[in-house]
């Protein structure tokens, strides 16, 4: 009885009972009619891809799916016929909503529509707090998703393109609430799944020794992540919603893809020793050394704290004359621990310095 | 396979090659004999990328090759050839360009050459008999050659009737060579050989159908005579970026006739000279060879006349020749002159170098060697000159004449050839004395020169003066008889004095002064930190004496690359302890939490320039003859001397005229490029860093004892940017805190001046007496402000140049009294109600949270708790510099406390007006203008007591609405008030503490008490200035445009029974709109009920004029609500977004015609900037103005410490920036009406005897003359309007910018 009644108003998914994704043209235009500009993922070959990776045992799987501005829901689609558990769509684009709430409706609990913008959460303006800007804490407590420890399994998967006029700043915020542990951080090792532009990627994945490239950017999300190229995508693939074409800016190196990247953050990450309440001072450390990086480190750590740079580069094994750009972030990460243990380095002035310069970073 | 005659072996160098299965490849770098200017090398790469291997693997390996050698030699030209089979290294490096568009194999193109210059080829068809066939490329642009059959024979021929070096550089060939007779190699590099025999042989297998290729004839170059090399494929290497459509035309017999073949021809010539056994004689008969020098000579000659005729407009190079100017003259002052005239010769010996290079540089050095005697190096520069195709100016001349007088017994006849040499050039002897700038005796040396030819000759006094030809002034120039200038109320004995002072202040170039802190006791602790730190500032004195010296050392060791600028001459100005000097002054102004590099670095570098401008005046001995003609000026302006009718700049004018002898007033000395200013400043910052160490122990023994530096170099990250920084160690902050140092220290501009100033008579000269000072303000490096004055007719700016004297003129003195009270509140807590800042020991606590306690917190408690420190810090910061900006002034009022002072005075780009001293001065805030009063003291007359109640009541910012008869009543019902807050003014009611400007109002109170006790106020003289506010003038100057009835009215145009108020009406414009959308029920506008005041609307509205965006006012707006207590604050960002709307919309209602002119403004501004102009127009009075804003070009650095990336905005060369252009004209064309407006008042209240001061929209003068100030001001209003502005301003727009147009 109760499941005919329910029939009525939806209908559960069956294992071989898939949804349509709908005509790819007609997506597109509903795309294209966007008013803000975004890229899209229309093309249901993309769509599996990207739902392959997320993967593979989507079925089995406990981490929710969140998708960003999915749009007119194509990888939804995909998500919930390969079987996906939960899937939240935080879309922040109004015209979306309806459709996709139709599609909620459709379904026994299996996808939630939120009407916001995974990119706006938590801003640091103070604007007024409407959807599709939203706190966390009211994003994941709505969810009913609780916060739990970092050891814990990945309890989210975010998946989404960066926008990218602010893929930079996103990715900073993100690594910045990372080392604090705040916002979407307080909820676990969320796994980020974004796709991102080739440009930016080479800079997150820079080595030490491209002097180049190797930033404390690239250093801290490494630090920070278990970072993965999963697929390599030209960006003529996505629907844009722009009459304009998001065209990335050339350079010399070959970047006409979007790249699928996967940053788990690392259960280790955090220790005895490095903890959310001292990170920020890692990071600070990481970006005073890597703002130059063909300074000798000694030079950066006797800074800090005179005549104290040799001793611990002994501690660390390191070269006397070893250069700040040659460093790994592995490294850097061990070297705070031994300062942050070091007598002479809390004394150090320098040490302060941390708290004045998260005037404009220092996301909640 | 390099050709010997193209490129000696020895200049060939191999840079890397390898041999792997996915890719092969060797480098080499040439450096051929013959090689345009622009490169300094050229880099060869012969790549096989075999069909099998991976594209991919070897295009990387390519690339990275590629990258580094591009960034090792960012000068090189570079070709990359080969077979590059299916790959495209264009996938890789975009900015190679691939020349073969052809096959080159059975239908494909798999032989790629590359090189970074576009379209600068031609590929020929394939030629010979290969599998792979050969390529000729061509420079593209070569007319001749696509007329005849591409055969190679005749291209080979055409070899023979060119110069070697153009021909090799032609021909580029993708063949690679296949097996050939080893004797008639001629090829050095074996080794590339090698890769190439080894790629052969790999054909050979790949290739079994090929049967061809042995019988692949060579056209054998040494075939013709010259060795050449080796037919198909010489290895071209032409190229040149800009050079190179000139250097390949000279192909074919007669070459072009046009002026690139000429300035190839040039650069033959110039290369050539020395070299020229080695160059085979070309066919070129010697006729036909100076006929074409003959033609180039002309049409060069023609093109510096064309360079020439606009000066001002030819400006391209001037960047380069700035600096190079700035360079020499820094040489020849610190002696250098080997220096000197070895860059000037490195440049002339450099064609690109030589024709960035301007007369004046040349000038410098004739300068030189005119003060030497020499006669022989005269005349070598001369000959330099000549050879450079420029023409020599009158400082040329009057070079060479004051050398002729210096060399005793010069024969009359080198004189009068001179002379006669001047005549054919056009120029005469009146317009040298007339124009030139003379320095020391230069001009007694060339008169005696003259003399010698011309016993009699005396140059002639030009006495006439043109006036302004504006109409507004016309009367103020020409009737005169009712004029009475003020005297100033000084014997002409006081002002010889004060000048000599004031001369001897600026001589010393800085000015130590006691701080006001100093009357608080000194405690033992702070006089063992000052003990400390004296010791302290005498080593590192020391040290960076020392370390100056031996850096200066190793730098004047370092022979320079030859066109690198080095900052060695700039060091040597003066002596290292005058350097160390102004290094340890800005270590006691650097603020504790630090300062970014570039601004340390410019003020570091600015100072040293004001020095070396200062010492160079001393230099040139012109002090004698300013303090001279001073002397005589003063007469004007003193009480005891007669009356003049004629005002301070003519006659200051016609002093100079006079006493024409001895060296010119005005300095000829330029403002150093800022790129130098930055990295002098960066270099001694450098130093300052390294040099200056202290033993950490010295505050706290228990300290382990280590040499720290004082000073660090980090780096501060805001978004994404990262900010070099300066930050003192802490142990320095707190000694010099502990210290409570009372003496302070500044440049002697920085103080109001002890003499009038010197009046302005030209746009480079007036103000201080010494210290270089601009009229203009610009942004540092922007010149285009200062060429549009050079350009303008003399005349035109006499109006604009004496309103600014007029302002200078105007002589202050301190009120002891207020600065008293004021000085007793700031050493003891401060205040912040009454803007006095509090010391640093009343801000808040830094809290340090433990880890421990951080670990008991919340995320959300943590977050809140970070914010709080982060405010915290924000707030000690801002209270610091807030603390120290206000000891600064109160310092200096009470340093010049029994003085009597001027303020000189020069203006912004629209005409904006400001006094020089940029602490201290009557435009700062309520506290400073309340401590200053007129010198001059006149008696209060019938009227003046009641306007000085008026002004109370002004003060007080209530009876806004009232008449000023009724605010005047509101002051008598208030006088018992009024008495108690002058007589106890902190222990009585203090009522004068509720005042909009308190300390103003306190002044006022004391001034009104003095009057109505003394026995008779009408006669009660007061130093006093009264204020007369404009009523928001932007929209006065809009509606007196648009003859907008109803906007004028509401603005005070129109007499009115009380005044109006254009806020309070938007208020209610915007009220109404509200409470109809309120019943249409709009929720915004329900809840904004009853919160609309004049004052949440005041400042948008006062600002819209001036071009505030709906952005902008919806953040005024928005501060507005979140001040009113019972607002609902989560309601402010709707309603202030509501509110802005309203505003502009009521704006528009009110003012019909505004929005209009307003639009017109925009759109014509859009589109000149859209045309590529910059916006340029002219005030009424004559005044030219454009504005600076263009697209951002980025400048980098480079430093020892740090690499500097300079933005500059203001490049002429650089596209005007349209939204900048467009959102600024109408704000700063009625900013330059109001100036005018301000201008037009003081001349006239100048010649109606006046004391006037301005603060921009708001006058000050004696409470005896504000009627008739009032009168002026409004009389030159309507004379202001009566002109026809606008259109005025569209004819001016129209013939500026469409004159082109049909």
């Amino acid at each position: 009885e109760v499941g005919k009644m329910k029939g009525e108003c939806f209908r559960p998914l069956g294992r071989y009972d898939f949804l349509d994704l709908g005509e790819v043209e007609e997506n597109t235009q509903r795309a294209q009619l966007c008013r803000t500009i975004k890229r899209f993922i229309i093309d249901p070959a993309l769509a599996k891809l990207v739902t392959h990776h997320l993967g593979p045992d989507l079925e089995e799987s406990k981490a929710v799916i969140f998708e960003c501005n999915p749009g007119p829901g194509v990888l939804t689609r995909t998500l919930l016929n390969s079987g996906a558990q939960r899937v939240v769509t935080l879309e922040g684009e109004k015209s979306f909503l309806p459709d996709l709430q139709a599609l909620e409706c459709l379904l026994d609990g299996q996808l939630e529509v939120v009407h916001c913008d995974f990119f706006k959460l938590d801003p640091m303006g103070r604007g007024s707090m409407r959807p599709p800007a939203m706190y966390t804490d009211k994003l994941f407590t709505d969810l009913g998703i609780s916060e739990a420890n970092w050891t814990d399994e990945v309890p989210v998967k975010v998946v989404g393109i960066l926008p990218q006029r602010i893929e930079r700043s996103q990715l900073w915020k993100l690594l910045y609430v990372l080392f604090d542990r705040l916002s979407i951080y307080r909820y676990g090792r969320v796994e980020l799944n974004m796709f991102i532009s080739e440009k930016e990627y080479l800079k997150l994945m820079a080595k030490p020794g491209d002097m180049l490239n190797y930033r404390a950017f690239g250093a801290l999300w490494q630090m920070a992540c278990h970072i993965e190229l999963l697929h390599k995508e030209p960006w003529a693939s996505f629907v844009t919603s722009s009459k304009y074409k998001l065209a990335i800016p050339k350079s010399r190196l070959p970047n006409d893809n979007l790249c699928l990247v996967r940053m788990t953050p690392r259960k280790d990450l955090f220790s005895a020793s490095l903890t959310p309440s001292n990170a920020a001072t890692l990071v600070m450390m990481v970006k005073q050394c890597l703002a130059k990086r063909k300074a000798r480190l000694v030079d950066r750590l006797n800074m800090w704290s005179p005549d104290s740079g040799p001793k611990l580069l002994k501690e660390m094994g390191m070269q006397e004359d070893v250069l700040t750009g040659h460093v790994y972030p592995e490294e850097y990460k061990q070297l705070f621990e031994l300062v942050d243990k070091s007598q002479e380095f809390t004394q150090s002035w320098l040490y302060e310095e941390v708290l004045e310069n998260t005037q404009k970073e220092g996301w909640i | 396979m390099i050709n010997e005659t193209w490129c000696d072996h020895n200049n060939i160098q191999e840079l890397k090659s390898l041999c792997s299965p996915d890719l092969e490849f060797l480098t080499i770098k040439c450096r051929p004999h013959y090689l345009p200017r622009e490169l300094s090398s050229i880099i060869i790469t012969a790549a096989y990328i075999p069909p099998q291997a991976d594209i991919s693997t070897a295009l990387n390996k390519l690339y990275l090759t590629l990258c580094k050698l591009e960034t090792t030699y960012p000068e090189a030209a570079f070709i990359v050839a080969g077979d590059f089979n299916k790959a495209n290294l264009k996938t890789r490096l975009p900015k190679f360009y691939q020349h073969i568009d052809c096959a080159t194999r059975a239908g494909k193109s798999l032989d790629h050459c590359y090189s970074n210059f576009r379209d600068k080829y031609n590929s020929r068809p394939p030629f010979g008999k290969a599998d792979h066939d050969s390529i000729l490329l061509l420079p593209a642009y070569r007319q001749r050659l696509k007329q005849e059959a591409p055969a190679l024979k005749n291209s080979h021929n055409n070899l023979l009737t060119d110069p070697p070096w153009t021909s090799q550089r032609r021909h580029f060939s993708a063949l690679i060579p296949k097996k050939e007779d080893g004797k008639k190699r001629v090829w050095e590099q074996s080794q590339l050989l090698d890769v190439l025999e080894a790629r052969i042989q790999q054909l050979q297998s790949d290739i079994v159908l090929d049967v061809q290729h042995a019988k692949v004839q060579f056209v054998n170059a040494s075939k013709s005579g010259r060795g050449a090399s080796s037919g198909k494929s010489h290895k071209n290497v032409s190229g040149g970026r800009t050079e190179l459509p000139k250097v390949g035309q000279t192909i074919s017999n007669g070459g072009g006739k046009d002026a690139s073949a000429y300035k190839s021809r040039k650069l033959i010539k110039a290369k050539g000279k020395g070299k020229a056994s080695k160059e085979p004689a070309p066919e070129f008969s010697e006729a036909r060879d100076q006929e074409l020098a003959e033609l180039e000579r002309k049409t060069e000659a023609k093109a510096q006349e064309l360079l020439m005729q606009d000066n001002s407009e030819a400006r391209m190079y001037e960047g380069v020749q700035l600096s190079v100017h700035c360079y020499l003259e820094a040489c020849v002052f610190c002696g250098d002159i080997d220096r000197a005239q070895r860059l000037l010769l490195t440049h002339h010996r450099m064609i690109s170098r030589r024709n960035l290079l301007n007369i004046g540089l040349y000038n410098v050095m004739m300068r030189v060697w005119a003060k030497k005697g020499s006669l022989n190096q005269i005349g070598r520069m001369f000959i330099l000159v000549e050879e450079a195709g420029l023409k020599p100016n009158l400082t040329s001349y009057c070079a060479a004449l004051e050398c002729m007088g210096r060399t005793p017994n010069c024969s009359p006849k080198v004189i009068n050839r001179v002379l006669r040499q001047m005549k054919e050039d056009g120029l005469c002897v009146e317009e040298l004395f007339r124009l030139c700038v003379f320095r020391q005796d230069e001009r007694d040396m060339v008169l005696r020169a003259i003399h010698t030819v011309e016993p009699d000759f005396q140059p002639s006094i030009n006495t006439v003066l043109h006036t302004c030809s504006s109409p507004l002034v016309k009367d103020f120039y020409t009737e005169r008889a009712d004029a009475k200038y003020p005297k100033l109320a000084f014997s002409l004995e006081e002002l010889r004095e004060r000048f000599s002072r004031q001369l001897s202040m600026e001589q010393a170039s800085t000015i130590t002064i006691h701080s006001v802190e100093a009357m608080k006791p000194v405690t033992p602790h702070m006089a063992k930190m000052r003990a400390l730190l004296a010791e302290q500032r005498m080593v590192w004195h020391k040290a960076l004496v020392g370390a100056l010296r031996e850096s200066n050392m190793i730098l004047a060791s370092i022979t320079p690359k030859a066109v690198r600028l080095s900052l060695y001459p700039y060091l040597c100005l003066m002596d290292q302890k005058d350097y160390v000097d102004i290094m340890i002054q800005s270590l006691s102004n650097l603020p504790p939490s630090g300062e970014s590099l570039h601004i340390l670095a410019k003020e570091l570098g600015n100072r040293v320039h004001n020095k070396f401008c200062i010492r160079m005046k001393s230099h040139n001995q012109m002090v004698d003859k300013l303090s001279h003609i001073y002397n005589e000026y003063a007469e004007l302006l003193a009480k005891d001397s007669k009356d003049f009718d004629v005002l301070p700049r003519e006659r200051w004018w016609k002093l100079e005229a006079e006493h024409n002898s001895g060296p010119s007033l005005l300095g000829d000395n330029t403002q150093w490029p800022h790129t130098v200013v930055v990295e002098l400043g960066t270099y001694l910052v450098d130093l300052m860093v390294k040099h200056m160490k202290v033993n950490s122990d010295i505050l706290n023994p228990a300290n382990d004892r280590k040499f720290i530096p004082v000073l660090y170099h980090m780096y501060t990250f805001r978004s994404n940017k990262q900010v070099g920084f300066i930050k003192p160690h802490p142990i320095l902050t707190q000694m010099q805190q502990d210290a409570m140092e009372t003496t302070l220290t500044f440049d002697s501009y920085v103080m109001p001046m002890l003499c009038p100033p010197v009046p302005w008579t030209s746009a480079k000269f007036g103000a201080y007496l010494l210290t270089p000072t601009k009229m203009m303000r610009t942004v540092v490096g922007a010149n285009q402000h200062e060429i549009l004055l050079e350009k303008c007719q003399d005349a035109d700016l006499h109006a604009v140049l004496d309103s600014l004297n007029q302002l200078g003129n105007a002589a202050w003195r301190i009120n002891q009294p207020l600065l008293d009270i004021i000085i007793s509140i700031f050493n003891d807590k401060g205040n912040e109600k009454l803007d006095i800042p509090p010391p640093n020991s009343e801000a808040p606590k830094i809290l340090r949270y433990s880890q421990q306690d951080l670990a008991t917190y919340s995320s959300a408690e943590k977050a809140h708790l970070k914010r709080e420190l982060v405010k915290a810090k924000k707030k000690c910061s801002e209270m610091h510099s807030l603390r120290m900006d206000a000891l600064y002034k109160l310092s200096i009022a009470n340093h010049i406390r029994d003085e009597v002072f001027w303020f000189p005075h020069n203006m912004d780009f629209r005409g904006r007006t400001y006094p020089c001293p940029p602490y201290f001065n009557h435009l700062g805030s309520d506290v400073t203008r309340a401590v200053l009063v007129f010198a001059e003291g006149k008696p209060l007359g019938p009227g003046g007591l009641k306007w000085l109640k008026i002004h109370l009541v002004n003060l007080t910012g209530l009876k806004k609405r009232s008449s000023l008869a009724g605010r005047l009543e509101y002051a008598n019902t208030i006088m018992d008030d009024i008495l108690d807050s002058a007589d106890n003014p902190l222990n009585g009611k203090k009522w004068w503490q509720n005042a909009d400007e308190p300390w103003q109002a306190l002044a006022c109170c004391m001034e009104i008490a003095n009057a109505v006790r003394s026995p008779d106020p009408t006669h009660f003289i007061s130093h006093f200035p009264v204020h007369q506010d404009g009523s928001c003038n932007g929209l006065q100057h809009y509606a007196a445009l648009g003859r907008d009835v109803i906007g004028a009215t509401s603005v005070n145009l129109i007499p009115c029974e009380v005044p109006q108020d254009v806020y309070s009406g938007v208020a209610q414009q915007v009220e109404e709109f509200r409470a109809r959308d309120s019943e249409k029920g709009l929720k915004i506008a329900q809840v904004l009920e009853g919160f609309i005041s004049r004052k949440v609307v005041k400042q948008t509205v006062m600002t819209v004029v001036y071009g505030v965006t709906r952005y902008g006012g919806r953040l005024q707006i928005e501060k507005r609500l979140k001040e009113v207590d019972d607002f609902p604050k989560e309601y402010v960002w709707d309603a202030s977004h509501y509110l802005v709307q309203q505003v502009f919309s009521s704006l528009k209602e009110m003012f019909t015609g505004t929005r209009e002119i307003q639009d017109w403004l925009t759109e014509s501004a859009r589109l000149i900037a859209k045309s590529g102009n910059t916006v340029e127009w002219v005030t009424p009075l004559g005044l030219p103005i454009i504005q600076p804003y263009h697209r951002t070009r980025t400048q980098m650095l480079k430093g020892t410490i740090q690499d500097l990336s300079l933005q500059i905005t203001h490049d002429s060369k650089q596209k005007p920036d349209t939204v900048k252009q467009k959102n600024a004209f109408p704000p700063n064309f009625i900013h330059s009406l109001d100036s005018t407006h301000m201008m037009l008042t003081a001349l006239y209240c100048y010649s109606a005897g006046l004391t006037f001061v301005s603060v921009h929209d708001c006058f000050w003068t004696h409470a005896l003359t504000v009627d008739t100030m009032n009168k002026v001001c409004r009389e030159q209003f309507v004379a202001l309007h009566s002109q026809p502005i606008l259109q005025e301003l569209s004819n001016f727009l129209l013939q500026k910018y469409c004159s082109g147009l049909s």
